[in-house]
């Protein structure tokens, strides 16, 4: 029997990706690091957790926050802008 | 097995009913109800109600592929659809693939918005959609087929997969299947998608992300003022998520209580203001830590009172349903638009 496919889907076209960073070039001992909350509740508190055990090993005055304005909707691309633009690195917090 | 991210036609072998539900609950492609099976003359029956309709469709959040006529035509099939139905399936798809609908918010989010489909014009009569009693209920084909094809459509195309995707805390029962018709024979006013801006001719669906319907029982007010006092106390509750006051939501006027409400000479606009007014929140209905976060995301207190919407215009007024003393009070995930989409008939 053949049917037809119910999840089948046409791929992004390549050129609507972004380039990826290569998360392997990334010096996380010294480089510029976003922490990008995804605005839920204490998701600043983690992320700001994150930074302070981190300075056990690096100096963190170049890791900086950011957040959305609503955890519902996607981050602005002004945001990705910046963040792409000045840091080599980001961390996330994606869940409650 | 085919390789399924790859093909748009498989060979699944000989498999009875059971088989092929087994089959199809193993792929993850069931809601939990009996899926009929996608062949491909049942998916070209579906698609040649939509012949013309050569606009391709962009990726679908989360899994950020895109549709085909096909792959939806195929969840048409399975959920049951007559193939006169799929045109609004369609429309229906097109429309939460808008931006503004923020589809990937509705589907991964832990609220339980569920898909709603509005049908208005001559559409509703022609495919029996349900306009009237029991409209948001079982016992309607269409209904029930053209939102269960939506929904299936986003779990196997678009891989809002529960637990996985989507990641819904509760869900609802309106997450099966949640369309129906305005009952625009018994409407006072305009119907809702020529305050839209189409003709009434033309048949539209219009998407919202949102919550099952809340009942508003009202069997004593006999004047559109007690009545939008009843429906504005429905509105006002604290812990839902149009407090964030950046969406539209809907209010469903039962034919009986717009009667009324109309009797007494108040036009949407004046339903909108009122309810507008009415339902705002104090502050003191919310506690301290929810201020504190309602703060931070920039939700306004303006006199001590949080407002539901952006303004009169986000609540969207229309009648459904049959005889009693009933309306309901439709909220919304809060963070999208509501999307209308001509219907296109092949």
């Amino acid at each position: 029997m053949r049917i037809v496919n119910p999840s089948f889907g046409l791929e992004e076209g390549s050129e609507n990706r972004s380039d990826a960073a290569d998360a392997g070039s990334t010096d996380w001992s010294r480089d510029a690091i976003a922490i990008i909350s995804n605005s839920k509740p204490n998701a600043r508190e983690l992320l700001e957790g994150v930074r302070d055990k981190m300075s056990a090993h690096r100096a963190t005055d170049n890791i900086d926050y950011f957040f959305k304005d609503s955890a519902a909707k996607p981050a602005p691309d002004a945001l990705y802008a910046e963040v792409a633009e000045n840091y080599k690195g980001a961390i996330l917090a994606l869940a409650d | 097995m085919t390789d399924l991210t790859e093909s748009e036609v498989i060979e699944v072998g000989e498999l009875d009913l059971d088989q092929w539900n087994d089959y199809a609950a193993e792929q993850g492609w069931s809601d939990g109800f009996p899926l009929m099976v996608p062949t491909e003359e049942k998916v070209e029956r579906m698609i040649e109600a939509c012949r013309g309709d050569n606009e391709p469709f962009p990726p679908m959040s989360p899994r950020r592929v895109a549709p085909t006529l096909q792959s939806i035509a195929a969840n048409a099939v399975m959920a049951g659809c007559k193939p006169g139905y799929f045109p609004v399936v369609v429309g229906a798809v097109r429309a939460v693939l808008n931006p503004d609908y923020n589809l990937h918010g509705t589907l991964a989010t832990t609220h339980p918005c569920a898909q709603g489909i509005i049908v208005n014009g001559p559409i509703r009569n022609a495919l029996g959609i349900n306009c009237g009693s029991n409209c948001f209920g079982q016992g309607a084909k269409a209904n029930a087929t053209i939102g269960r094809a939506l929904q299936l459509t986003l779990l196997n195309v678009g891989g809002a997969k529960p637990g996985a995707m989507d990641r819904a805390t509760h869900g609802s029962p309106a997450k099966y299947s949640f369309c129906f018709g305005e009952n625009e024979e018994e409407s006072p006013w305009e119907p809702f998608h020529v305050r839209r801006g189409f003709d009434a001719d033309e048949s539209v669906v219009t998407l919202l992300p949102s919550e099952p319907p809340h009942n508003i029982n009202d069997h004593a007010s006999t004047t559109a003022k007690g009545l939008l006092k009843t429906i504005a106390g429905t509105i006002s509750q604290v812990g839902a998520n149009v407090i964030s006051g950046d969406a539209p939501y809907t209010i469903v006027l039962g034919p009986e209580h717009a009667q009324t409400i109309h009797r007494d000479g108040w036009t949407i606009p004046d339903i909108q203001q009122q309810l507008y007014e009415d339902s705002k929140l104090h502050v003191s209905r919310v506690s301290d830590e929810q201020r504190e976060f309602y703060k931070e995301r920039t939700t306004e207190l303006v006199n001590d009172h949080y407002y539901l919407s952006r303004g009169p215009e986000d609540i969207q007024i229309l009648v459904a349903g049959g005889p009693g003393k009933h309306s309901a009070y439709i909220p919304t995930f809060g963070h999208n638009d509501a999307c209308s989409v001509r219907i296109k008939q092949g």
